[in-house]
């Protein structure tokens, strides 16, 4: 699934920069169906599963996800690897693809640590996601970070597979 | 009082004459404990005897002198007829009694109503000198009684030291028991727990002004972003200090209350800045790329340990108020956090992570004499000193689940004073209440 939305999103970039005013008209199409789509997947928490891609059917269209995924990190670490810079180029397609969402960029740590070490690691982990979307184009404008340290685990427990889980960037619509 | 102390001390010494005269000071726990009669305290006559109420004072008072690390109880079963007579001047306190039981110390003591209000007068002897030492009585409403044992307890600390203890205060933390992280309020033995504030969302790491003010700091959620608050206990009214966008997170007040110590990220790096206390003013303590969290002024309000990653790893670090000068305090370890400086200013604690569990540590501030203070099950964070420094107050997670415990500054009598439901996390002690 990765790989495949490095592709697209490698794709749609060029297909932006190549064409971005060509795709201009269809592009409005596209943006109702896929916010539509985020919709049913649900709301709130923001972040879906990013089940799929919406499929075009033409060859000019950029493809991008569903939805936004969350992407993960190392312990105590706030760089993005090459797992998390993948999703994110999703991501920033599916941003390109939906002008009109505005995103809350979440930073989340695992229990492990200081609470205001990792208030401030949080929040280092979700600009490092920002500077990243904004790197592949999307607009500063639309997207804000918070950082939640380890105060929201996504999953209790205290196993490494739990502590993975919780250090994260999720990404809530605003 | 001090020549007294000085004597008391060289009696123990010419009786047990076992350890060298200069390490008897009685301001360190664990090193000398002076034997103290506590006596059940007798009601005047003509007074109708209420022994619940009193004996609830008792177990307050014998609570906080036994966690004081300076006093060996002598067990009551032993106490022969003086203790159930009421005489309390000096010369009707029959002193080779006690002597007989190798007290050094009696407490005795009388109470009685005074229409609403309770009168106990405390009688504090030395009884190798009979001479009294204290005896100042307490008046107040009934319902006052834990407060009237705490600073009781305070001033027979006092009298001892030269050295007020630390008992009639409060200890503000948080704790996640109704689903949200809210802010609390307890006395130093865990009992009267107030819920303070309800803000429905999360609320982190408490700070009390210096005395005479009685607020609190704190970072609240409520807005949406970690901002910083300052709440009026008495009113509780709230107003904003810090609420720059980012993080405003770990306010610490300076010692003279004037300013506030905390980090910022509005730059998109977390650094240390000081405000003023009405949040006017601003000055970047910090400039580095890496994370700097968690300040703790210096007792004089010139220095700040910090917590910064800068070479790599969470280290302890000191910066001047000025932010010319940072130098590197922890070498040790891979991961330290939370320092709090003592109020005398002579050591800085701090928590090490080793093993996937943090442990209380202390330094010099001139990174000499590390000791590690807590050993064993459960992580230890958050340590902040009582206000005379003779203890500790910290999380411990060993149940499961935080807790606060406290102990005494040489690490010694570790316990819980507040397992209730939740989480509970971030204590920080007040000064006397």
């Amino acid at each position: 699934m990765k790989k495949i939305f490095a592709i697209l999103a490698v794709a749609a970039l060029v297909a932006m920069v190549g064409c971005a005013k060509q795709a201009a008209p269809g592009s409005t199409v596209d943006d109702q169906q896929v916010a539509g789509a985020g919709q049913t997947q649900g709301s709130g928490g923001g972040t879906t599963g990013g089940s799929g891609v919406q499929s075009q059917g033409g060859s000019a269209m950029p493809a991008a996800p569903a939805a936004m995924e969350r992407v993960y990190f190392d312990f105590d670490q706030y760089t993005l690897s090459a797992d998390a810079k993948a999703t994110l180029e999703g991501n920033a397609a599916y941003l390109m693809a939906n002008k009109s969402v505005w995103v809350k960029i979440e930073g989340h740590c695992d229990e492990r640590g200081s609470d205001e070490y990792n208030l401030a690691l949080g929040e280092k982990r979700a600009l490092a996601v920002m500077n990243y979307l904004v790197s592949l184009g999307v607009s500063k404008n639309r997207l804000s970070v918070i950082s939640y340290g380890e105060e929201r685990p996504l999953v209790a427990g205290s196993s490494e597979a739990a502590w993975a889980q919780n250090r994260r960037a999720e990404f809530v619509k605003n | 009082m001090r020549t007294l102390i000085v004597s008391l001390v060289l009696l123990i010494v010419s009786v047990s004459s076992a350890v060298a005269a200069e390490e008897l000071t009685i301001s360190a726990p664990g090193q000398q404990t002076l034997p103290l009669a506590l006596t059940d305290f007798i009601p005047t006559p003509g007074q109708t005897p209420n022994p619940a109420l009193m004996n609830e004072f008792q177990q307050i008072l014998k609570y906080d002198l036994e966690l004081s690390g300076l006093f060996e109880l002598v067990n009551p079963d032993s106490f022969l007829g003086d203790a159930k007579r009421i005489g309390l001047r000096s010369v009707d306190v029959n002193f080779s009694e006690w002597r007989l039981l190798g007290a050094d110390l009696v407490l005795k003591g009388t109470y009685r109503m005074d229409g609403d209000r309770l009168v106990i007068v405390p009688r504090l002897y030395d009884v190798p000198r009979q001479k009294l030492l204290y005896g100042v009585p307490v008046v107040g409403d009934r319902a006052s009684i834990r407060n009237f044992a705490h600073e009781l307890a305070d001033k027979i600390l006092e009298a001892l030291t030269d050295e007020t203890g630390p008992f009639k205060a409060k200890i503000a933390f948080i704790n996640n028991s109704t689903g949200n992280k809210e802010l609390y309020l307890m006395d130093t033995d865990g009992h009267g727990v107030v819920r303070l504030t309800a803000h429905g969302g999360i609320v982190l790491n408490p700070d009390f002004t210096p005395p005479p003010q009685r607020e609190i700091s704190f970072t609240s959620y409520k807005r949406g972003n970690p901002d910083l608050y300052r709440r009026e206990l008495r009113s509780g009214v709230e107003s904003v200090i810090s609420r720059r966008s980012g993080l405003n997170i770990g306010g610490r007040f300076s010692p003279d209350g004037r300013r506030v110590a905390l980090t910022q990220s509005q730059s998109g790096n977390t650094d240390i800045v000081i405000i003023g206390a009405n949040g006017r003013g601003r000055t970047q303590i910090t400039r580095h790329w890496g994370i700097d969290v968690d300040p703790s002024w210096s007792p004089d309000g010139k220095e700040l340990a910090f917590v910064s990653d800068r070479r790599g790893n969470p280290h302890i670090f000191i910066v001047d108020d000025g932010g010319e000068k940072v130098r590197r305090l922890t070498f040790e370890g891979k991961y330290n956090a939370t320092p709090a400086w003592s109020p005398k200013g002579d050591r800085i604690a701090f928590t090490r992570l080793e093993n996937r569990r943090f442990d209380v540590y202390t330094i010099r501030p001139d990174g000499t004499d590390e000791r590690r203070l807590t050993f064993g099950a459960g992580s230890k964070e958050h340590p902040r000193w009582s206000p005379d420094g003779r203890f500790l107050v910290y999380s411990n997670d060993v149940s499961g689940k935080k807790a606060i415990w406290i102990m005494r500054a040489d690490g010694t009598g570790g316990r819980p004073i507040h397992t209730g439901q939740g989480v509970s996390q971030h204590p920080t002690w007040s000064t006397r209440w």
